[in-house]
């Protein structure tokens, strides 16, 4: 399965999860690589408070080619649901 | 009655919002579809489900609206510290009661910006009148990365509604970039802080600075939020504080604290309370 991002790239859903969890390390220094996977809760885990999450809009911008509605984003709890997210913003197939 | 108005039309506002949402919700499907991984890890290189397949705008969450009831509105921090009620007795004396609570509609108007709209109450019959504050805002927030903007308009008034400050205010803080800022300090250091400028205008201009610091262990939290305001050339501070234990989801046990002075009447208190504390956001 593969979609379009808003510049018209090819991406697989694997392709943005890994995209996803780079950024997510990116911008949450101190934290072992390896550890921030999927399942890693955004507030709870990596202590992101509220605004901090926005943080996340840009990259996705400028790397994976979506924009994200950013009150979607308040409402993030895992990386998984970041990727989804990601993911739900391209065009299908 | 200028103030009761003002907060009847707020609440008005609120209910028609929850309602139109509640419409718009059971028109189409449900939004949290689009947090979902279009596919588990165990299966990743399976067929993606056909609801991962809807188009992209149904999915986004844009018409999602979201309720928040915590502390106060008056900064994230304030709203993620439970909402109290506090109940004090002494012998021969009446039951005095504390309460402080806040309740926001928030939602989307563009991909960048949002709108919130809130009421809010530090009321309580332990409280004198000149201690109590009853509020209401409208608050449009704008995601400049790597700052974000909150322009507001508020009403509030004290507990007799003798006091009242309409006030149109302009608050901004940085998204990230120090240690600590918005994040945790560590893996190890569970302690993040951030900060606020504003400036608010309303009988004359009026500058302030906030702070706010969060750590957690477990099932314990704590909270601290220290404001400060420039009024007629006069520093004036207030701080609040909390510790709360969560219970069973948004119920908490929580001692909070609160000394200085706070708006509208900028007169000096304090006070320390145990009691309950209730914290929900529910997205519709």
């Amino acid at each position: 399965m593969r979609r379009k991002d808003e510049r018209g790239h090819w991406w697989t859903d694997g392709g943005v999860e890994r995209a996803v969890i780079r950024i997510v390390r990116h911008l949450s220094p101190g934290w072992e690589r390896r550890k921030i996977a999927r399942k890693t809760r955004l507030h709870a885990d990596l202590g992101w408070d509220e605004w901090y999450v926005l943080r996340v809009a840009k990259p996705i911008r400028a790397t994976v080619h979506v924009t994200l509605d950013d009150r979607a984003l308040l409402n993030l709890r895992t990386v998984g649901d970041l990727a989804g997210s990601v993911w739900g913003r391209m065009a299908g197939a | 009655m200028k103030a009761r108005i003002v907060i009847a039309a707020t609440a008005a506002l609120l209910l028609l919002a929850a309602r139109a949402a509640a419409q718009a919700d059971s028109a189409g499907p449900r939004a949290d579809t689009a947090h979902r991984a279009p596919v588990p890890d165990s299966a990743r290189h399976a067929r993606v489900p056909d609801a991962a397949a809807r188009p992209a705008e149904a999915r986004d969450g844009a018409h999602r609206w979201e309720l928040l009831v915590g502390h106060s509105y008056s900064s994230a921090r304030a709203l993620l510290q439970p909402a109290t009620l506090v109940l004090e007795q002494e012998r021969g004396e009446p039951l005095y009661s504390v309460v402080d609570a806040a309740v926001l509609l928030r939602g989307s108007l563009q991909p960048r910006a949002w709108l919130e709209m809130g009421l809010r109450a530090r009321a309580g019959s332990a409280r004198p009148p000149s201690q109590r504050a009853y509020g209401a805002i409208a608050r449009l927030f704008a995601d400049l990365d790597p700052i974000l903007v909150a322009a507001g308009y508020e009403y509030l008034a004290d507990g007799h509604f003798v006091v009242g400050q309409s006030a149109a205010t302009l608050e901004l803080t940085p998204l990230g970039g120090a240690p600590g800022l918005g994040t945790w300090v560590s893996p190890a250091v569970r302690v993040r802080w951030r900060p606020w400028l504003g400036l608010s205008w309303g009988d004359g201009a009026r500058p302030y600075a906030r702070l706010a610091a969060e750590a957690a262990a477990g099932r314990v939290e704590a909270g601290l939020e220290a404001t400060g305001w420039l009024v007629h050339g006069s520093g004036v501070g207030f701080v609040q504080g909390d510790l709360s234990v969560q219970l069973v989801g948004g119920l908490y046990l929580t001692t909070s604290g609160e000394l200085g002075r706070a708006p509208p009447t900028f007169v000096a208190g304090g006070r320390v309370g145990v009691g309950l504390g209730f914290r929900l956001a529910a997205a519709f």
